[in-house]
């Protein structure tokens, strides 16, 4: 658990950069820091490793503060991974990976072991991979190392700043996909820091978003889209809030529950997932053509959701948001 | 470096073509002292280096000391200044720019001002040389750490490295090639200017260069040169190949 108390940081120049941040972050969450350039967003990260060091107020990590500790020590129990990927070009994939593990004196067959099942876990073949310098590898394979190389000692705690920033709007979708994917296997404290709100609706768990070096709002996305907290929140979602509206809410917020009795058939072709997205429902009721499609959460049906009804809904959702503006 | 090459080369038949026309207006008779007549060309020219192959010995081994001892002391003092002024960049300027006048300094007139110095003989000769030989190693290393992509330098450090281990293990490792290549062209000035050393008594093939100019053998001279180029490109050669084999692989692929 990170824990963030009334966290300050002035630089020398004067700049404000962080101003009295209060902030924690659970074992296991993804938490994205949102922001607009000159946020603090990523200052605020790079308190945590000592990168940068607090002006004022303490972070905790696991109730030890981060300044009571070895600085090098810390930094080699926690992944960096950054926009312009810093891939050391001297060095192959494999060494690259290997870089931390080798600075905590792991032994070479446990290094070599565990750089064979990353590479798998970031979707490079291993054997392919493995020797290729990083003049030789696209954006994306560099990011995918990148994240590798992060995870490599197996930390607790990732932080990473703007990863997929500087990635092709494709690569960078599917780098999105693969990084929930890989979170839900591993289950790292993460701490994530993004400009892009849509980008942060997608991967967090829960939103910090930051002006000013202030906390504005910590929520989850939706709470964040349904509920802003301040007129700069509204102003920063601006235009995108109904699209958001419909990528955060839910199915299973809008859903029929199953009425006790039914009798429940098999589980058809076309159907809802509970946890997904009213933008998602859309498109399945377009490909389907059905006009009610039943909801199932872990392969067990748990209500249904008919075509008005997510359109009643959405068009409200619509207003309401107009309405707000 | 070819380029250096070159000039020594030019230099030295532009010297051998000085004598010979000087010694033909003079009537005498071009080609060694003592040796009557004039022999043709190339075969004057080897028996010539034969029969002086004792002296001709004992001045290369003299030139490849003189050059190897002011570039090792040159390598060691430029490539740490260079690191240094890296983390002391305010410095950077001064020394550079020091260096950079300290190479415009005809180099005659710099193996001159040493003698008051340091006497004559080898201790002034290597001092020079090693002046002469410090600008393009010293800015060559400045350059090379200073233009390392900061990414690296600052995922190196966020992901635990000792100033120590990332000096070490990135920015030395991704700065031999343009270090190399500063190396390289030092030791070709080196070759250059030692032919200028026996001036203040330090031997070297300069001193059979010297004794053709005097005597007006043309081919003397070019018994001195053509060893000088020879080793020049010897050590320039010597060099690009330690260039090929100390740069980590993957930085040859970015080419």
């Amino acid at each position: 658990m990170i824990r963030f108390d009334r966290v300050s940081k002035t630089f020398p120049n004067g700049a404000k950069a962080v101003r009295d941040l209060c902030l924690e972050v659970q074992d296991g969450e993804t938490l994205v820091l949102l922001g607009t350039s000159g946020s603090g967003k990523t200052t605020t990260m790079k308190m945590v490793n000592r990168l940068i060091e607090p002006t004022r107020g303490r972070i905790f990590i696991d109730n030890t503060d981060v300044m009571d500790q070895d600085p090098i020590g810390l930094r080699r129990k926690i992944g960096y991974a950054i926009q312009h990927i810093g891939l050391f070009p001297h060095m192959t994939v494999a060494e690259n990976i290997a870089v931390v593990p080798k600075l905590l004196n792991w032994p070479p067959n446990r290094i070599e072991q565990r750089t064979g099942l990353l590479l798998e876990m970031v979707g490079l073949d291993s054997a392919e991979f493995k020797g290729r310098f990083p003049a030789q590898l696209s954006g994306g394979q560099k990011q995918r190392v990148g994240v590798a190389r992060a995870i490599a000692a197996d930390p607790p705690i990732v932080l990473m700043d703007e990863p997929f920033g500087a990635l092709d709007p494709l690569t960078r979708e599917r780098l999105q996909d693969e990084f929930m994917e890989l979170q839900a296997q591993i289950k790292k404290t993460i701490i994530f820091v993004t400009h892009d709100v849509f980008e942060a609706v997608k991967l967090a768990d829960r939103i910090a978003l930051l002006d000013g070096g202030k906390l504005q709002q910590l929520a989850t996305p939706v709470e964040l889209v349904e509920n802003p907290a301040s007129e700069f929140v509204v102003r920063f979602l601006g235009q995108r809030r109904f699209h958001l509206s419909l990528l955060t809410r839910r199915v299973d917020s809008i859903m029929e529950s199953e009425k006790v009795g039914d009798v429940k058939p098999e589980k058809p072709s076309a159907f809802l997932q509970a946890a997904g997205s009213l933008l998602d429902a859309l498109y399945r009721f377009k490909t389907s053509g059905r006009k009610e499609l039943m909801v199932y959460r872990n392969d067990k049906c748990c209500g249904s959701l008919s075509k008005k009804r997510l359109l009643d809904n959405i068009t409200m959702t619509l207003e309401e948001v107009g309405r707000k503006q | 470096m070819i380029m250096l090459s070159l000039l020594l080369v030019s230099a030295g038949v532009g010297a051998a073509a000085a004598a010979k026309a000087q010694s033909q207006i003079g009537g005498e008779s071009s080609g060694l002292t003592g040796n009557p007549g004039r022999g043709n060309g190339l075969k004057a020219l080897f028996s010539v280096m034969y029969e002086r192959r004792r002296p001709l010995q004992r001045q290369l081994v003299e030139h490849i000391q003189l050059t190897l001892f002011a570039m090792g002391l040159a390598v060691l003092a430029g490539v740490s200044t260079g690191i240094i002024l890296t983390r002391a960049k305010k410095l950077a300027a001064p020394i550079l720019g020091l260096a950079s006048i300290i190479q415009t300094i005809p180099s005659l007139a710099l193996l001159a001002l040493m003698i008051p110095l340091l006497g004559i003989g080898l201790a002034p000769a290597v001092a020079a040389l090693f002046l002469y030989a410090l600008l393009p190693i010293m800015r060559n290393t400045y350059t090379a750490v200073d233009e390392v992509d900061p990414a690296v330098i600052e995922v190196g450090r966020g992901m635990g490295m000792t100033e120590r281990q990332i000096l070490v293990k990135v920015e030395i490792p991704l700065c031999v090639p343009v270090v190399m290549a500063g190396i390289r062209t030092s030791t070709v000035i080196c070759v250059g200017i030692a032919t200028l050393c026996t001036f203040i008594g330090a031997g070297g093939l300069g001193t059979m260069i010297m004794e053709g100019m005097q005597t007006r053998g043309s081919v003397l001279i070019l018994a001195g040169v053509i060893p000088a180029i020879i080793l020049a490109l010897a050590l320039d050669g010597l060099m690009a190949l330690m260039q090929r084999i100390l740069t980590p692989t993957g930085l040859k692929l970015q080419r």
